[in-house]
C-alpha cells in the first residue's frame, strides 16, 4: 500500500504542538487551583499530575518534531542517533505520570481525613471559645437551675403531708421529712439513729417488703400497720424503689408512705352505718309484724283479767302473761325506735338541762356517792329543737352503760361543746370503767349485742340510742380502750325552730 | 561465556580482582535488542492500567458526579484509548515484522503486507494518528482542571467516599 505521509506528519507535528501547549495550559490550571488553597492535598496531587503529564509532552512532542524534521530534511541518520535517547526518556516519563496516578485513592483518603479533622478541630475550637467567653454565665446559669432545682425537691420533701424517708439497705433512716416525724411522733434528732423496720407493727413484713426490693427494685403500694413513738398503730400504704446511686455511694431505698388511718376509719363508718341500715330495716319488719299479735294478746289478757278473782291461780297466770307480753312490747318498741319509725316529737330544750335530769333520776335510784362527776358545759350551747323524751333515754341508756363500766366507784365526765363553723353541739361523756375491747368496738350499736350477763340487759340500749341520734340528723361514736374507760360521742345538729320542723319531717320521709 | 574463580574464594580477594582485573563474567548485563520495546511497551500497559484505577476511583467515590472530575474521567479514557494505540503501532513495527515500511518521496509511504495483510496496512496507517488521541486525552484534562478551578472552592470536599 502507497499512502501519502502528509497527513501522518500534520497530525504528528500539530499534535505534538497541541500537547506541548496543552499540558502547559493544563499545568497552569492546576497551579492557579494549587495556589487558591496551597494546603489543599488534591490540588497539589494535580499539579504534579500535570507537570509530569507536561514533562511527557516535551519530551515526546519534541522527539516527534524533531523526527519529522529530521525525516523531512533528508537527515535520517541523526534521527536514529537520537531516536534511542528520545524513546527512554519517553518511556520513562510514561512511568513518572502512571505512577503520580495511581496515588490518586492514597490522596483522595488523606484529603478526606485532613477535611474531617479539620473540621473537628474548627468546631473543637468554635465550642473551646464559646465556653471560654461564656464561662462564668454558663456557671452562674448553671447553679441558679441546680440551686431551683434542689429548692424545688427540697420543698416537696418539707411540705409533703405524707412520709418521706430515705433509708440504708438495712433500714437504717438517713432522712426523713418534716411530716414523717411527725407521723412516727419523733424528733428529728432521734430518728437518724433508729431503723424504719423498728416502727413496723409487725417485724415479718419488713422482712418481706425487702425481700421485694431487693428482687424487683420496688415496693408498691403495700399496707402496712405501723407503729408510732406513742404506741398507737397508724395503717399505711408505703412505696419504696431502690436507688443504686454512684458507684462509690451506698445504695439507698427512698420511702413513700402514705397515712390512711382516717381513710380506714372512715371506711369503716360507712361500713358500720350500712349494717345498722340493714340490721334497722330488717328489725322494723319483725317489729309491725309482732306489734299487732302482742297487742291483740294484751289486750285479751287484760279482758280476761278483769273477770278474775284476784286471789285465783289463774289471775295470777294471767297477770304472769300480760307481763311478758309488755315486755316483748317494750322490745319492739326499742326496735321500732332503733329502725327510726316513729316521726320525733321536737320542743326546744336545753341539753344542759336534759342531761342534768337525767343525771338527777339516776342518783335518785342507785348509789352513786363514789362516783365523781365531772360537768364541762358550754355556756355558748344553744337552745336546741329536740325530741327531749328521745334525747333524754339516750342519755339515760350511755349513762347507766357508764355506771355499769365504772361499777361503784369511778369518774364520770360530761362535756358539751358549741362549734358555730359548723353549727353543731359536740356532747362527750366519758367513763373511767373497764372499757370496750377492740373487737367489739364495730358490734356495740348492733341490736341484741351486750357483753352483760343473761337476764340483765337486752342488748338495745345503744342500738336505741343509735337510731334516736340519727333520726336527728346527728351522728354517735365510741372511742375506748381497755382499762382506760370509754368516751362516747354525740353530735347533733343546731337548727333553728322554723326549719327543725322541715328537718324532722325530711327525717321522718327517709324512713 | 565464564571463568570460574577458584572455590569459596575470600572477599577480600574478589574485591581486588573485581577493580584491578575487571572480567566479563563481572560485567553488567547487556541490553542491546528488543529489550528496550519490551521496557517501552511495559510503561503502556503501566499508563493503561493507572489510567483505569484512576477510572475506578473516581466511581467509586462518586467524585463523577462532579463535572470537572467527569472530564478528568474521559481525560483517562481518551488515554487509555491513546496508549492502546500507541501500543499497536509499536507492536506491528517493532514486533510482528510483517510489514515492509519505505518512503518512496518526501510525502509518500509505501506499506507492504504479505499476501492476506493488506487489513494490517490500513490499521498501520490510521493508528500512525495516535495524536487523534492524545491531544483530546489533554483537552479534557484541561476542562475538567477549568471546570474545578471556577467550581465552588468546596465543591470537591463536598463528595464524600
Amino acid at each position: 500500500m502507497i499512502a501519502s505521509s502528509l497527513p501522518i506528519w500534520v497530525v504528528d507535528v500539530l499534535g505534538s504542538i497541541c500537547m506541548i501547549v496543552l499540558a502547559f495550559m493544563c499545568m497552569r490550571l492546576a497551579n492557579l487551583l494549587r495556589r487558591r488553597d496551597r494546603n489543599n492535598i488534591v490540588w497539589t496531587y494535580l499539579f504534579w499530575v500535570c507537570t509530569a503529564l507536561a514533562v511527557f509532552a516535551v519530551s515526546r512532542s519534541a522527539g516527534h518534531i524533531l523526527k519529522q524534521l529530521l525525516i523531512i530534511t533528508g537527515d535520517a541518520a541523526t534521527w536514529n542517533r537520537v531516536r534511542p535517547y528520545s524513546g527512554a526518556v519517553n518511556t520513562f516519563t510514561f512511568v513518572v505520570v502512571a505512577s503520580f496516578t495511581l496515588f490518586f485513592e492514597r490522596t483522595w483518603n488523606i484529603y478526606q481525613q485532613i477535611t474531617n479533622d479539620k473540621q473537628d478541630l474548627q468546631t473543637a475550637k468554635d465550642k473551646l471559645l464559646y465556653l471560654n467567653q461564656n464561662l462564668e454565665n454558663l456557671v452562674s446559669e448553671r447553679t441558679a437551675e441546680l440551686a431551683l432545682s434542689e429548692h424545688k425537691y427540697r420543698r416537696i420533701f418539707e411540705v409533703s403531708r405524707d412520709l418521706i424517708l430515705v433509708a440504708g439497705k438495712d433500714g437504717r433512716i438517713v432522712d426523713i421529712n418534716p411530716s414523717g416525724s411527725e407521723m412516727l411522733r419523733v424528733e428529728d434528732t432521734e430518728v437518724q439513729s433508729r431503723y424504719l423496720q423498728s416502727f413496723f407493727l409487725e417485724q415479718s413484713e419488713w422482712q418481706s417488703i425487702a425481700d421485694a426490693i431487693e428482687s424487683k427494685g420496688f415496693v408498691a403500694n403495700a399496707e402496712i400497720d405501723l407503729k408510732r413513738s406513742d404506741g398507737r398503730r397508724i395503717r399505711t400504704l408505703l412505696s419504696g424503689s431502690l436507688d443504686r446511686g454512684f458507684p462509690d455511694k451506698e445504695d439507698t431505698i427512698h420511702f413513700l408512705i402514705k397515712d390512711i388511718e382516717q381513710r380506714r376509719l372512715a371506711e369503716e363508718q360507712i361500713a358500720q352505718a350500712d349494717k345498722l341500715a340493714s340490721i334497722g330495716q330488717l328489725s322494723a319488719g319483725i317489729a309491725h309484724e309482732i306489734n299487732n299479735p302482742l297487742g291483740i294478746i294484751l289486750g285479751f289478757t287484760q279482758l280476761l283479767i278483769r273477770h278474775e278473782d284476784p286471789q285465783s291461780e289463774k289471775y295470777q297466770d294471767l297477770k304472769t302473761i300480760e307481763k311478758h307480753v309488755r315486755n316483748c312490747k317494750t322490745i319492739v318498741e326499742d326496735l321500732l325506735n332503733f329502725a327510726r319509725t316513729s316521726s320525733p316529737d321536737e320542743n326546744l330544750i336545753r341539753i344542759d338541762t336534759a342531761l342534768d335530769d337525767v343525771l338527777k333520776f339516776i342518783h335518785q335510784h342507785g348509789d352513786h356517792d363514789r362516783i365523781e362527776v365531772v360537768k364541762n358545759y358550754d355556756p355558748e350551747v344553744p337552745q336546741m329543737f329536740l325530741d327531749e323524751k328521745k334525747i333524754k333515754q339516750v342519755f339515760m341508756n350511755l349513762l347507766l352503760n357508764a355506771r355499769h363500766a365504772m361499777g361503784n366507784e369511778g369518774r364520770l365526765s360530761l362535756c358539751t361543746e358549741y362549734n358555730p363553723e359548723g353549727r353543731q353541739v359536740i356532747i362527750k361523756i366519758a367513763d373511767s370503767g373497764y372499757g370496750i375491747e377492740k373487737r367489739n368496738l364495730s358490734r356495740i350499736f348492733d341490736p341484741f349485742f351486750t357483753t352483760k350477763p343473761t337476764g340483765e340487759g337486752t342488748g338495745l340500749g345503744l342500738s336505741v340510742s343509735y337510731g334516736i341520734i340519727k333520726n336527728h340528723g346527728g351522728d354517735i361514736t365510741v372511742d375506748s380502750e381497755v382499762g382506760r374507760g370509754a368516751t362516747f360521742t354525740i353530735i347533733l345538729p343546731v337548727v333553728s325552730p322554723e326549719k327543725g320542723r322541715h328537718h324532722a319531717e325530711k327525717h321522718t320521709d327517709r324512713r | 561465556m565464564k571463568y570460574v574463580i577458584g572455590r569459596m574464594p575470600p572477599v577480600g580477594a574478589i574485591f581486588f580482582l573485581q577493580f584491578t582485573m575487571p572480567l566479563p563474567v563481572l560485567a553488567t548485563q547487556g541490553h542491546g535488542g528488543i529489550e528496550g520495546v519490551y521496557a517501552h511497551q511495559m510503561a503502556h500497559l503501566f499508563f493503561i492500567i493507572s489510567m483505569g484505577v484512576l477510572i475506578y476511583w473516581l466511581r467509586d467515590r462518586k467524585l463523577v458526579a462532579i463535572s470537572g472530575w467527569r472530564f478528568i474521567q474521559y481525560s483517562g479514557l481518551f488515554f487509555i484509548l491513546w496508549n492502546v494505540d500507541a501500543y499497536t503501532v509499536h507492536y506491528i513495527e517493532e514486533q510482528l515484522d510483517l510489514l515492509k515500511i519505505a518512503r518512496q518521496g518526501p510525502w509518500l509511504l509505501e506499506v507492504r503486507a504479505p499476501e492476506g495483510f493488506g487489513w494490517l496496512s490500513r490499521l498501520y496507517y490510521v493508528a500512525k494518528l495516535d495524536h487523534l488521541l492524545s491531544v483530546p486525552a489533554l483537552v479534557f484534562m484541561y476542562l475538567g482542571l477549568k471546570r474545578l478551578l471556577h467550581e465552588d472552592s468546596t465543591a470537591a470536599g463536598k463528595v464524600h467516599p
